[in-house]
């Protein structure tokens, strides 16, 4: 323990710098602080990455989120709490305020302790269903860690997520590994756009109250089964803020974190719930999949002049974005994951252009995206419009508006050079050269002498 | 004032005292129609009027500061969000140039004047010189030299004509009216004379008038027209010939550098006639060289036949060319002129303006007074001496009573016509009972016969006065009308058209006057606590003045060159929020500005004027906008309980409503324009939140919320904050919706 005090303090002097991008002030909510040490390893992990760890409990009288109107945390981690109601500090009005001021939330239940009230209204605002009574376990008759739970079956031993949607980072996933769930609750998400399972259960997991339903479990009463189910779900607010959903807060345990699992007719393994919990709640608290834009510039392809405010109709343009990503302590050029493009729109009202942005330099900490296009032949006042909105990577939204006129007066091809307009000029100078040749003639001809 | 006119009337006798009394008069005549124009400085401030004039102003600002070139291309992007417009070649540029060259020639003689103080004034000013164009202008018509004067008197106090120059109505009309009668006295001028010079003046002065006004095709058509009643009358001259054709080679050549016409002289319906008279008098000219060649009856008869059949192959090509597609048909505006019907059923945006609407019978007096009484006699006496100019008058009052008839806002036009035709009347009148001579006897009066002019009835023998107390009753009467008319005329020029609109003025019990400024005091909230770009919709009337006052970026404004864009707007003000939502969203809106009088009695506001933004809406969108829906099932526009479902779900009702009931104590609120009884449930609103209400609740601005943070819809977001808890997700019946990842 000792040892790895000393290790961690050592790292916290060589990461003091490095924080996450969302700021340092973490708050861990938990019934008690001295309950504190048996998530020794994981706080002390994350108090290595630089968080400045408080720990509170409901029950605190001091405990306020906002003060003077600012946020006084970065980052909140709730771990269980026997607390019906979380007072009223923490009701569910102050935490989507919290969500709203772009501050970050991890939220780790257990089935062995009701979730609060406080927090259940928070998860359905956000279209997160938990399981009746706030109580519920998800067991797995065939995914079960034989050592802990060979009765009960309540520890569940999945294999770590891979490739979880097309697309997509890989932040979580830890191919070959497997992860331990003890005393998970399962959640069930709606179809909210901002939502993402991480860990679903198997097809043969379920939830059940073991309380009330541990004889019988009625078809109708089934809260969740299989898939539907969700053991740690993310959402990512329109702001960037993060909240995540860990179905068991017991595997950020101490006894959890690099416990040994065997599965039914498997080996006994190492479970990667350390790297798991690491990776959890450093894309929760902003030290991962968080996107930069350093900058946008858009010319004429023959101009100098950066981000004119107004073009003409067919000009022809480029575009360039410059991207970084944060990768816990250092930000490095974003690359974008396999089968994903990044895309410009030009648009007004609807897009003229979309076009798909190519990498065009990369630089230490930045990668150079561009395009040149030509402007369509429609004026108006037109958007550069770089909409990047991916689960896991906080949302780049760039809008650059900028006019596009018609044609000067003076920009049109004279007369002379269109061809059509030939046998016009020709009838001009017909006419002109007729009207001075007639007077010529009329004022030099000698007046016919009277004849009568 | 008509105690001055009938100076020269009561007869000094050398010529340069008459002139300068002329002048000194004419001076005051001009004085006295800026003077009254006045009215609205003095009880208000200098301060431009009502919608149009602001945008005028906006465009003089930016001509000013940028220069004329920049003015020519410019491409506007702060209206008609996100469509823009081509500004620069979408306008009459007359009237800013006019104000740009006053503005930079006072600069260059160091008298340092506000724009906006020549916007304001320019209008009264150009009165001034309306009142001299209609003195010259009459003097053609006729020989008595105080018709000149009265007609100028007339002019410049003619409400008609005030309605559209108060000081600070900054319009197209200011100017275009002094260039109407100018451009008319030029026409006169030329066809007298058959002067290729003042032809071409008259040209150049129609090349202004097309640059100031879209009325310029009122000129257009009317030369064309008394050109062909003249031939008609078969008063074909060279003079006629040389000053037609003159005027319309230079004159359209003129009007088509301006950018907003360009080529529409050869390509719409409206300018076809000037075209097609055009080559009728080459004919005609051809015809009288051939026929002063060679004589003959019957040649002349067949050549007769000729002309009628290529006049009507002509109107044949033209109708063909019409229905091909190389000729643009009548616009809607020129078709509600024939078919007052027209605009109500197909062009609702059209009908909707009030400008727009048929006169009613009282406003003639209204505008003109006496004038519209002694306008008959002074057409009468036009065809008692029926030369070139007199059918002119003839023919400018038929077309001028029609259209005044047909379009309040053409009222404008049929002012000159009446001033000159009413003059003429009243002139006579003084001329014969003002004079001291007894009449002669009426045996000697047997003048020589006049053979061209006059209609055959109207050559009656001349009667003389012979009672002094004739004399002294009928100029006495004549006197107490004219009082009648300055009195008149006073009256409805400071209570009437001296309004600015922006800012209203209520009588407070004591009889002092109190304003109401709800207008400037929200331009000016916008101005200052919203973004330099901030998205505004509100209904097109609104458009010039958030432009000009708050200087933020609107939808649609006054400029209605785009119908779908405005029905648009309709469509997402009277539509439910879920509805609107989506459209201000794609619109970039950022906050919706309503007016609503409900409060003050202020009957103009935006609930009277809903049901044209239905109408507009329905127009493109039949399906889901529909007009039916807002009527009660027994035909009634209600606002009270008894209102439709669709009429309190739309965006309108909502945001006029919302929150108003809470300024009255329970079961109380009341609509004072309407007057009925509110409910005391108000409206609740979801995607929008009251931004700002002005002090009488005339103007409330509604921010657009963004999308919920967290990804639930609005109506939940709100019951949410209101503490209203989300009813068990749980607690589901039916099959379970899944999620499909």
């Amino acid at each position: 323990m000792w040892s790895l005090l000393s290790v961690a303090a050592a790292l916290f002097a060589a990461a003091a710098s490095a924080v996450s991008t969302g700021g340092s002030r973490l708050l861990v909510v938990l019934d008690d602080v001295a309950e504190k040490d048996t998530y020794g390893q994981f706080l002390g992990d994350l108090a290595a990455r630089g968080f400045d760890v408080s720990y509170e409990t409901p029950r605190s009288e001091g405990l306020t989120l906002f003060h003077l109107g600012e946020r006084k945390y970065d980052h909140l981690l709730f771990l269980p709490s026997k607390v019906k109601g979380l007072g009223p500090n923490l009701t569910p009005n102050r935490l989507v305020d919290f969500v709203n001021a772009q501050g970050n939330i991890l939220v780790a239940l257990s089935s062995t302790v009701p979730a609060s009230t406080s927090l259940v209204s928070l998860l359905s605002e956000l279209d997160v269903s938990l399981p009746i009574e706030r109580t519920g376990t998800v067991v797995d008759h065939f995914n079960y860690d034989t050592v802990s739970a060979a009765e009960s079956h309540d520890v569940l031993v999945l294999d770590a997520p891979s490739n979880i949607r097309p697309g997509l980072k890989s932040y979580f996933e830890l191919p070959g590994g497997v992860l331990a769930f003890p005393h998970a609750v399962g959640h069930v998400l709606g179809s909210g756009p901002l939502l993402t399972p991480v860990v679903r259960a198997p097809a043969t997991a379920y939830s059940y109250n073991p309380k009330e339903q541990s004889e019988i479990l009625d078809a109708d009463e089934l809260f969740a089964a299989g898939q539907q189910l969700a053991l740690v779900s993310v959402l990512q607010a329109r702001n960037s803020a993060r909240v995540t959903v860990l179905g068991s807060a017991e595997m950020l345990q101490d006894k959890w974190l690099d416990a040994k699992v065997t599965r039914v007719g498997g080996k006994n393994v190492k479970a990667d719930n350390k790297e798991f919990a690491r990776r959890v709640s450093g894309w929760t608290f902003q030290e991962i999949g968080v996107l930069r834009v350093n900058g946008v510039e858009h010319q004429l392809q023959e101009s100098d002049e950066l981000n004119p405010e107004i073009y003409r109709i067919k000009n022809d343009v480029s575009y360039s974005i410059s991207l970084s990503e944060y990768s816990w302590d250092k930000w490095v050029p974003f690359t974008l994951p396999e089968d994903d493009v990044l895309q410009l729109e030009f648009s007004m009202l609807s897009p003229f252009h979309r076009l798909d942005l190519a990498r065009t330099g990369t630089t230490d900490d930045a990668a150079v995206y561009g395009v040149s296009f030509t402007l369509p032949d429609q004026h108006g006042i037109f958007n550069f419009k770089v909409n990047y909105k991916r689960s896991f990577l906080t949302y780049v939204e760039e809008k650059n508006t900028v006019s596009v006129r018609h044609f000067a007066h003076d920009e049109w091809p004279r007369s002379f050079v269109i061809s059509g307009a030939w046998p016009w000029i020709s009838g001009i100078g017909a006419t002109v050269s007729g009207f001075v040749g007639f007077c010529a003639i009329w004022m030099y001809s000698k007046p016919a002498g009277k004849k009568n | 004032m008509a105690a001055k006119t009938q100076g020269p009337a009561v007869g000094y006798t050398t010529e340069s005292t008459r002139t300068l009394l002329r002048v000194v008069i004419l001076c005051f005549i001009a004085a006295a129609a800026i003077s009254s124009r006045l009215f609205s400085v003095i009880r208000f401030e200098s301060i431009i009027h009502e919608f149009d004039p602001w945008f005028n102003f906006r465009a003089t600002k930016y001509l000013v500061a940028n220069g004329f070139h920049k003015f020519w291309d410019w491409f506007d992007d702060r209206t008609w969000h996100p469509l823009g417009r081509v500004t620069g070649g979408t306008l009459y540029p007359g009237l800013m140039v006019t104000s740009g060259a006053i503005y930079h020639a006072l600069r260059t003689l160091t008298i340092p004047v506000d724009i906006r103080n020549i916007c304001v004034l320019l209008a009264p000013a150009c009165s001034g010189l309306t009142a001299f164009a209609t003195y010259l202008l009459t003097n053609e018509m006729t020989t008595s030299p105080s018709a000149g004067l009265l007609a100028a008197v007339f002019m410049g106090i003619a409400p008609g004509y005030i309605s559209r120059s108060v000081a600070g109505s900054y319009d197209n009309e200011a100017i275009a009216i002094f260039l109407l009668v100018f451009t008319f006295y030029l026409w006169i001028k030329a066809l007298k004379l058959g002067s290729m010079l003042w032809g071409a003046l008259c040209a150049l002065f129609y090349g202004y008038m097309v640059a100031s006004w879209g009325g310029y095709a009122f000129i257009t058509c009317l030369l064309p027209v008394h050109a062909l009643v003249l031939i008609c009358m078969g008063r074909y001259s060279t003079r006629l010939y040389v000053s037609y054709t003159t005027w319309y080679a230079l004159g359209t050549l003129a009007s088509m550098q301006i950018p907003f016409v360009g080529f529409l002289p050869i390509k719409t319906s409206e300018h076809m006639p000037a075209l097609g008279i055009f080559g009728f008098i080459q004919l005609i000219g051809f015809i009288q060289y051939v026929r002063s060649a060679i004589s003959g009856r019957q040649f002349q008869t067949f050549l007769v036949t000729i002309l009628v059949a290529t006049f009507g192959l002509g109107l044949l090509g033209l109708v063909a060319l019409t229905s091909l597609g190389y000729v643009a048909p009548w616009s809607g505006r020129f078709y509600s002129l024939w078919d007052t019907g027209y605009a109500k059923i197909h062009i609702p945006i059209i009908a909707s303006v009030s400008e727009h609407q048929p006169t009613a019978w009282p406003s003639f007096f209204f505008d003109l007074n006496f004038l519209i009484w002694l306008f008959p006699a002074g057409v009468y006496l036009c065809f008692q001496d029926l030369k070139d100019e007199h059918v002119f008058v003839v023919v400018y009052a038929l077309f001028g009573s029609y259209f005044a008839g047909v379009m309040v806002r053409l009222m404008l036009t049929l002012t000159p016509v009446v001033c000159v035709a009413a003059a003429m009347a009243a002139s006579q009148i003084l001329d014969t009972y003002l004079s001291w001579k007894s009449a002669t006897p009426p045996e000697e009066q047997e003048a020589p016969k006049k053979v061209k002019g006059g209609l055959r009835g109207s050559d009656k023998p001349n009667v003389g006065i012979y009672s002094n107390l004739t004399k002294v009753m009928v100029s006495g009467s004549m006197l107490v009308y004219l009082l009648m008319f300055v009195s008149h005329c006073t009256w409805v020029t400071s209570n009437a058209y001296s309004s600015p609109s922006v800012v209203l003025a209520s009588r407070m019990p004591d009889g002092s006057q109190h304003i109401i400024d709800d207008y400037r005091e929200a331009y000016q909230w916008l101005r200052q606590n919203t973004k330099e770009d901030a998205k505004i919709m509100s209904w097109w009337d609104y458009g010039y003045q958030i432009g000009g006052m708050a200087d933020r970026p609107t939808l649609v404004d006054n400029n209605t060159w785009n119908n779908t864009h405005i029905a648009t707007v309709g469509k997402a003000m009277s539509s439910r929020e879920e509805v609107s939502y989506p459209i201000m969203r794609q619109h970039e809106v950022d906050y919706v500005l309503v007016v609503f009088g409900a409060l003050l009695g202020y009957s103009g506001d935006d609930i009277n004027k809903f049901l044209w933004m239905v109408r507009i809406a329905e127009g493109i969108w039949p399906d889901e906008v529909k007009e039916r829906d807002f009527f009660t099932p027994q035909g009634e526009y209600r606002v009270d309980e008894g209102a439709t479902e669709t009429m309190k779900n739309s965006l309108m009702y909502k945001m006029s409503y919302y929150n108003y009931a809470s300024l009255f104590p329970a079961g109380q609120a009341a609509d004072r324009v309407r007057g009925v009884r509110i409910p005391d449930q108000g409206p609740v609103l979801n995607t929008l939140e009251e931004a700002f209400t002005s002090e009488n609740w005339i103007i409330r601005i509604y921010k657009v919320k963004d999308l919920d943070n967290i990804g639930r819809d609005h109506a939940n977001a709100a019951a949410f904050e209101r503490g209203q808890k989300k009813k068990k997700p749980t607690k589901k019946r039916g099959a379970r919706v899944l999620r499909v990842d």
